[in-house]
């Protein structure tokens, strides 16, 4: 079995740390104020690369998961757990700032939006994923099962935001919008907050991946040695 | 691949009819939910045409959950999987033969779902009739692949049906959300933007989860415990 080393990972994850941290100074020295919303709406710089780094948490679930099905190698559905859990962290620290936010900006905790509808769908679909970890079979069994669902539930994605887009929506268009958006000194420090957690975010990653491959190392030597001590 | 589908539709089917409570379990669970959703209401309160809706899709999920876990247990607890595996056909024809089986049963339900709905919750589906129609049949579809395909899944676990449950639920919003759009207009309620794109929307969903299931199944439906 590959045991993953990534040397770096340790250099990643205080890069990001170190990138989020200076992120802190754009935010609150050089991005302005929003005019509307005052000081809560600083909050974005956090909500929102929170939110691409969840999507993209996501994605990978997706694409290792069908990897792992194509090529049948388990480090792939190692990976996409990593990824999963990350995924599911980052949305749920995007749904609890999106919802102070709102609840200052728009008066609610929560409403039926596509972006937030759309968050909250994987959330559940995404726990749901995880649980299957506690599945009551064998670990082959398991990962087809979770690889399946991990497919699945990225092909929901695009029709959850379409069918709440075609519902209802109040959310605010950041970059996409042509009237309007984000200021020159605001867009900056979004990019970068979003750079910076993209860092840290692959710190993350390649350090929770190790993290299983070691578990699984582990559980395979104290296996092995219980299995000398029954002969001897 | 057809025919193993065809026969397997109808035998569970047979089964469900006649030789078992699955289909009763889930009419009575979908008509629990219809009537205590009525209770919310105040006396001489009409409870809306969204929220009907709402609620005669929520008991038609859970109808699905029900179905899908009987019409798969069929197999298990005779321990005749192996059997299924071994005909001479593509796994692909079980996904197919449940998933048409159970499109059947929850259609049956819905025949009494809906007029529970309208007299429990004193609602008049006569507006759009054939939007109406139209989208039991493809919303219908999705729950059939959807659940065919995750029914499969959580087969040989203790919690099956909680585990369905939250796996399938979460994936059915989009679809729930375009039936639930559509029978409010069937129950009176103005649809400005007309019915077509939801329509068209639960069209999407039901092709990309027919694909998924017919490729997908086979990593699922396996011989191993």
């Amino acid at each position: 079995m590959r045991v993953s080393r990534f040397p770096w990972t340790p250099a990643l994850l205080a890069a990001g740390a170190g990138l989020l941290a200076a992120s802190q100074w754009l935010v609150f020295a050089y991005a302005p104020v929003e005019e509307v919303m005052g000081p809560i709406q600083k909050i974005f710089y956090i909500h929102l690369p929170l939110a691409w780094w969840g999507l993209v948490s996501f994605f990978v679930v997706f694409v290792c998961s069908i990897a792992c099905l194509a090529k049948k190698d388990p480090a792939y559905d190692r990976t996409a757990r990593a990824a999963a859990e990350i995924g599911v962290l980052f949305t749920t620290l995007c749904l609890a700032t999106g919802m102070i936010w709102g609840r200052r900006a728009w008066g609610v905790w929560w409403t039926w939006d596509p972006r937030l509808s759309t968050a909250l769908v994987m959330w559940f679909v995404y726990v749901a994923y995880l649980i299957l970890e506690s599945l009551g079979t064998s670990p082959e069994r398991r990962r087809l099962v979770r690889s399946t669902v991990g497919i699945v539930a990225f092909l929901d994605v695009p029709l959850v935001f379409l069918s709440a887009r075609m519902w209802r929506s109040i959310h605010p268009a950041v970059f996409a919008s042509e009237s309007g958006g984000l200021e020159p000194e605001m867009k900056l420090a979004a990019i970068f907050c979003t750079l910076a957690m993209g860092v840290f975010w692959l710190g993350l990653l390649l350090f929770r991946k190790t993290q299983l491959d070691q578990a699984l190392h582990i559980d395979r030597l104290l296996f092995r040695l219980e299995e000398r001590g029954e002969k001897q | 691949m057809m025919r193993l589908a065809l026969a397997m539709a109808l035998k569970d089917v047979r089964l469900t009819l006649f030789r078992s409570a699955g289909l009763v379990q889930a009419l009575l669970l979908g008509l629990l939910l219809v009537f205590m959703f009525s209770l919310s209401q105040k006396a001489g309160e009409r409870v809306s045409a969204q929220t009907a809706a709402t609620i005669f899709w929520l008991a038609s999920s859970f109808c699905q959950v029900l179905v899908f876990n009987a019409v798969y247990a069929y197999e298990e607890t005779a321990g005749q999987r192996l059997g299924l595996l071994l005909a001479p056909a593509p796994t692909a024809a079980v996904w197919l033969g449940k998933a048409m089986a159970g499109f059947v049963l929850v259609f049956l339900s819905q025949l009494v779902f809906l007029p529970a709905t309208a007299v429990f919750l004193a609602q008049e589906p006569s507006h759009c009739l054939a939007e109406g129609l139209a989208m039991l049949v493809l919303a219908d579809t999705g729950l059939a692949a959807l659940g065919s395909l995750l029914g499969a899944l959580a087969q040989g676990q203790a919690a099956r049906e909680s585990l369905l449950s939250l796996l399938v639920f979460p994936l059915l919003v989009p679809l729930l959300l375009s039936a639930i759009s559509v029978f409010a207009a069937v129950f009176g309620d103005a649809a400005p933007d007309g019915v077509a794109s939801w329509l068209g929307f639960a069209g999407a969903f039901d092709a990309i989860f027919l694909g998924a299931g017919l490729l997908l199944f086979r990593f699922i439906y396996t011989g191993e415990e």
